[in-house]
């Protein structure tokens, strides 16, 4: 015995304000299929708009949603999506700078100093998690090890660094902590590097001390480069840079 | 020029609170001055790559100084000459240094020997050195107190702190080379003989590096206004203790486990 089901008319909106649905409770308020949301008057934004101007401001939609309607106005603000910066650029992040200054990292026999000048903290950032992360795959729970060994590490470079350079020593505890972090790019590789390679070999350890002198080599070459006196001073500079290096490169072979 | 202000300024409150404390329990004697200012931390940090060169060479093998022990004025006569131009100044970069080499090398040779890292056991050869160094300051006082006058005969001993804190910094670089000894690849069964023979070496090397600071900052840097305060039997024997004390330190530096 065949079932009748009563299937409801689906009104699909035919562009202007649909007729007012007829009062009373028979008549089912459905929402378009699919839930259509206020598209606003710009038809460049990709996002959801939830804004109460632009909603008001539509005229194509039809048949919204019978929600509550403060909902989705919200205390989101009267400002549209078109004034404000990009996500990026507001935070800070960006990213051809970063690529530019990983880039200059990777060749250790010529040091680009201008690029570094102005210093951020997010390309050092993404190298250190990307090294907790190398470790991780190793079986190493390494995050905050990492993050306060680099902490101290640039603390210690930076007393030293002030106080072998005299009244004159400007590198100041931001820049520091961007150029130790750049200059970890060696270690990052030499920890993807030790994924590939037997534990605990000649192989590691020849490899990890050529990484650890690069990474010396760049990272004094650009602290004496950007807190411009610190030329006289280099092989000392050079020795506690090579003493931080070797302390992280400790995590990675072992 | 901020910092040298900030740290003016923090020395000067600091000596303020200090001195206000101290006359309150009625200890008025007790120059304080070289405890609460730590003047001039800079200054112990004007080296080059010169001065560290042979100051190191003289740590390692002070028996073979030919020159003098004593340390060269400024033109003027009111401090001393800077670490770059005297080689008997002293600083603060070597022992810094030789404290992060030792407990890195210490790493190794816990990785090395006994397969067992972690990063905990770095922080746990930091906080032993740390308290080494701090016996050694303690030691070095000591010493200068008992032979500068005793407490409370109203003697000043005019060494100031740091200097006390680098010259027992330099221990480090004996126990830096005792755990590069012990890192090297060699053969097992001469590992204990070389362990003591470099422990052995170095405490001597070490001892006789400290008498000689001490007998050098007695004779000359201290005012003592009556020579014959003490006797120069007891100076000796003071300081054979100084030089004794060398060896079992040397070797808790070494025994990591």
């Amino acid at each position: 015995m065949a079932k009748e089901f009563n299937v409801p008319p689906v009104i699909f909106p035919s562009g202007g304000n649909p007729a007012a649905p007829a009062s009373g409770p028979q008549q089912r308020r459905l929402p378009t299929a699919p839930f259509q949301p206020p598209r606003s008057s710009n038809p460049g934004l990709p996002f959801l708009s939830f804004d109460i101007s632009s909603a008001a401001a539509s005229t194509s939609f039809s048949a919204a949603p019978q929600f509550p309607s403060n909902i989705g106005g919200g205390g989101i603000g009267g400002v549209g999506f078109d004034d404000e910066p990009p996500l990026l650029e507001e935070l800070g992040i960006n990213t051809k700078q970063i690529y530019q200054k990983t880039l200059s990292i990777l060749n250790p026999f010529r040091i680009n100093h201008h690029l570094h000048e102005d210093a951020d903290l997010s390309g050092p950032f993404i190298f250190l998690m990307a090294f907790g992360l190398f470790q991780l795959l190793a079986g190493k729970l390494h995050f905050g090890i990492i993050l306060g060994w680099v902490t101290m590490a640039s603390m210690f470079l930076y007393v030293i660094f002030n106080m072998l350079a005299g009244k004159n020593g400007n590198l100041d505890m931001y820049k520091c902590l961007s150029l130790i972090g750049y200059c970890m790019l060696p270690i990052v590789m030499l920890s993807a590097l030790s994924l590939f390679v037997p534990q605990g070999g000649m192989v590691i350890m020849v490899i990890t001390g050529l990484f650890v002198i690069w990474s010396t080599r760049v990272c004094t070459g650009l602290v004496v480069e950007l807190a411009n006196c610190g030329d006289e001073h280099r092989g000392l500079i050079a020795y506690a840079c090579f003493l931080i290096y070797m302390l992280f490169s400790l995590l990675v072979i072992f | 020029m901020y910092e040298e202000f900030k740290s003016h300024e923090i020395a000067n409150v600091l000596y303020a609170t200090g001195s206000d404390i101290l006359t309150a329990y009625g200890e008025k004697n007790i120059n304080i001055s070289r405890y609460m200012c730590v003047n001039n931390p800079r200054y112990y940090f004007q080296v080059n790559d010169e001065y560290v060169k042979n100051k190191l060479k003289l740590i390692l093998f002070p028996f073979l100084h030919k020159g003098r022990w004593m340390r060269a004025m400024e033109d003027d006569s009111s401090s001393f000459k800077s670490a770059m131009h005297d080689i008997n100044a002293p600083d603060l970069y070597i022992p810094l240094m030789a404290f992060v080499t030792y407990v890195l090398l210490a790493a190794f040779f816990l990785v090395l020997c006994f397969c067992r890292f972690s990063p905990e056991s770095i922080g746990v050869q930091f906080s032993t050195g740390l308290m080494c160094w701090l016996m050694q300051v303690l030691l070095l006082e000591g010493t200068l107190h008992s032979l500068g006058g005793g407490g409370g005969s109203g003697e000043i001993i005019l060494v100031p702190l740091l200097d006390v804190v680098s010259y027992a910094g330099y221990t480090f670089v004996g126990a830096a080379v005792v755990m590069a000894v012990r890192v090297s690849p060699h053969p097992v069964r001469w590992a204990h003989l070389m362990f003591c023979g470099a422990t052995l070496w170095e405490s001597f090397c070490m001892g006789v590096l400290l008498v000689k600071i001490v007998k050098r900052i007695l004779v000359f840097e201290v005012p003592i206004f009556d020579k014959q305060m003490y006797s120069t039997n007891k100076r000796n024997y003071v300081l054979l203790f100084v030089a004794a004390a060398q060896f079992p330190q040397l070797f808790w530096l070494g025994n990591v486990h």
